[in-house]
């Protein structure tokens, strides 16, 4: 428990900062909208656009004449924001000890090392829930304005339990790189070569329709907001495979943390 | 000149991952370029049918998508991402690393000034930078020849397109530098320069899509907008004077901070 209260404080401002950025993003974006609400001559020129072309800005089977078609074309970059937060969360909150020096020091606590991680974990699990619960609320008030329908709501809801997969997913990972990689320093640039490596991924599975097939290589195509706007609903098979992502990364993470060699 | 050689010593490896992966992101994405050649010719005859303020509405009155450059340009901004993130890391690193890593006191015992240190390091920096601009030159006239086609397409725009890649990788270089000695202490290198990078990118980007310009104005990813740079075979001139005064600034400060900087050491 203390391991877990330390952890939270040590974090806060980090928490702080992003979620600074993600208000300012939401404040930006909905500001923006203004110029789209109610607009058909917008939708006109939608319409006509091919469909590539739309995929690549993740800007396809969007009516961004509403709050929730708007919203919709947002949720791809909170997604890649929160993300972010997430992993670079995971990667830091192991390694960080063997470079501040202080590995020594927690690993003579008389706690086991698998429960240093479990309780690691849990801090970060509820930063990201923090995080989380910041953008919906932030999202809710901002478009308070728009008077928005039953359907804004109940996508806003199926696409926070998205988020909250994909940053769970790259949580996970991130333990698994602070955990497994041999250089304490190579934990973080892993985790973003990852990230860069699978949001360009996505970017290329939606400019070709022959590359479909590689879209379960990247957990941002996972839940595809267009989807999730249309059906409100996840898809299972993409669940269940995030889930077994998640729980891989986190069996391999205690069993390589249990046998790690220090470098201190 | 020791100073330099080590610094370049150890950055070596990671201007040539850097290079790599992106001259494979370069091959990667120009390598579907025929599936999208068809979908091009369409967009820009629906394109020439809209009203101007509208392409102006949606940040597209600058996309040129006649011939392979317009796909090229949408590549490029991937391209931009990663060098941003590069010339950010080498930025935050370049002097807090040897706070990291208590090799500060011991730099700083050496008979030569400060600002000597500062000057070395940076043009270690610059030097693994332009290797990865050699490297980024190359792979784009190679893949372009070899995905393009055939096609002709204006080689001038996409000289002054490359050309603008050294002043986008000091704009981070020099930003990363000088916040890295605005803070305390720099603990790891990595949370700052995604937050710098993915930070100004994702204000291009809301703000490029959608309304009239307004906070975008200070991202770099403005002032290097490929879709602009292509159909004009210009920089834009104001913005990018802005990028200019960003580096100017944060040199200057940069050296007055490091030379009156309180140095932690290990014992």
């Amino acid at each position: 428990m203390n391991i877990f209260l330390r952890e939270l404080r040590a974090n806060i401002k980090s928490l702080l900062i992003w979620s600074f950025i993600v208000i300012v993003f939401n404040l930006v974006g909905f500001l923006k909208f203004s110029a789209y609400y109610n607009n058909p001559q917008m939708l006109a020129i939608l319409d006509s656009l091919p469909p590539a072309m739309l995929s690549a800005f993740s800007m396809s089977a969007f009516n961004l004449t509403t709050v929730a078609g708007f919203y919709g074309i947002m949720a791809t970059y909170f997604g890649l924001i929160l993300s972010i937060a997430a992993a670079m969360w995971g990667s830091g909150v192991i390694s960080k000890e063997e470079r501040d020096k202080t590995v020594e020091f927690s690993l003579t606590l008389p706690v086991t090392r698998a429960r240093l991680i479990t309780a690691k974990t849990a801090a970060m699990v509820v930063d990201c829930l923090i995080l989380l619960l910041i953008t919906w609320g932030i999202t809710l008030v901002s478009a308070q304005q728009y008077h928005p329908d039953g359907e804004f709501y109940r996508f806003v809801t199926i696409g926070m339990l998205a988020f909250l997969i994909e940053q769970m997913i790259f949580l996970a990972l991130g333990i698994f790189l602070g955990c497994a990689v041999k250089k304490h320093k190579q934990a973080g640039s892993i985790a973003v070569w990852l990230l860069l490596g699978t949001y360009f991924l996505s970017i290329l599975v939606g400019l070709n329709k022959d590359l479909d097939f590689l879209k379960y290589l990247t957990p941002f195509k996972y839940f595809d907001a267009a989807q999730l706007l249309h059906e409100s609903r996840l898809e299972m098979p993409f669940v269940l495979l995030s889930v077994a992502i998640i729980a891989a990364c986190m069996a391999a993470a205690y069993a390589s943390y249990a046998k790690r060699d220090l470098y201190i | 000149m020791n100073i330099y050689l080590h610094e370049f010593k150890t950055k070596l490896r990671s201007v040539l991952i850097w290079s790599a992966s992106i001259a494979t992101l370069l091959f990667v994405f120009i390598s579907i370029y025929s599936g999208f050649a068809k979908q091009s010719a369409l967009l820009q005859q629906a394109m020439a049918n809209f009203p101007r303020e509208l392409l102006i509405a949606f940040g597209m009155e600058n996309m040129d998508w006649s011939n392979v450059l317009g796909y090229f340009a949408l590549v490029f901004l991937f391209c931009q991402i990663c060098l941003a993130i590069q010339a950010a890391n080498y930025g935050f690193g370049l002097v807090s690393i040897e706070e990291s890593e208590w090799t500060a006191d011991f730099l700083l015992a050496k008979p030569i000034s400060r600002a000597k240190i500062m000057t070395s390091k940076v043009l270690a920096a610059l030097t693994g930078l332009t290797i990865t601009n050699i490297v980024v030159w190359v792979s784009s006239f190679i893949c372009l020849a070899a995905f393009a086609s055939g096609q002709d397409y204006p080689v001038n725009s996409l000289v002054v397109l490359l050309l603008s890649i050294i002043v986008f990788q000091l704009v981070f270089l020099s930003v990363g530098m000088v916040i890295s000695l605005l803070v305390r202490r720099v603990r790891s290198v990595t949370p700052f320069s995604m937050g710098l990078v993915f930070g100004l990118y994702l204000l291009n980007a809301f703000g490029g899509m959608i309304g009239q310009t307004s906070l975008e104005i200070v991202s770099p990813f403005k002032h290097f907008d490929p879709y602009y740079i292509i159909k004009h075979t210009a920089w834009d001139l104001p913005l990018v004077l802005i990028s200019v005064t960003v580096i100017v600034i944060s040199v200057a400060a940069s050296y007055l901070l490091y030379a009156r900087r309180n140095i932690p050491s290990a014992v």
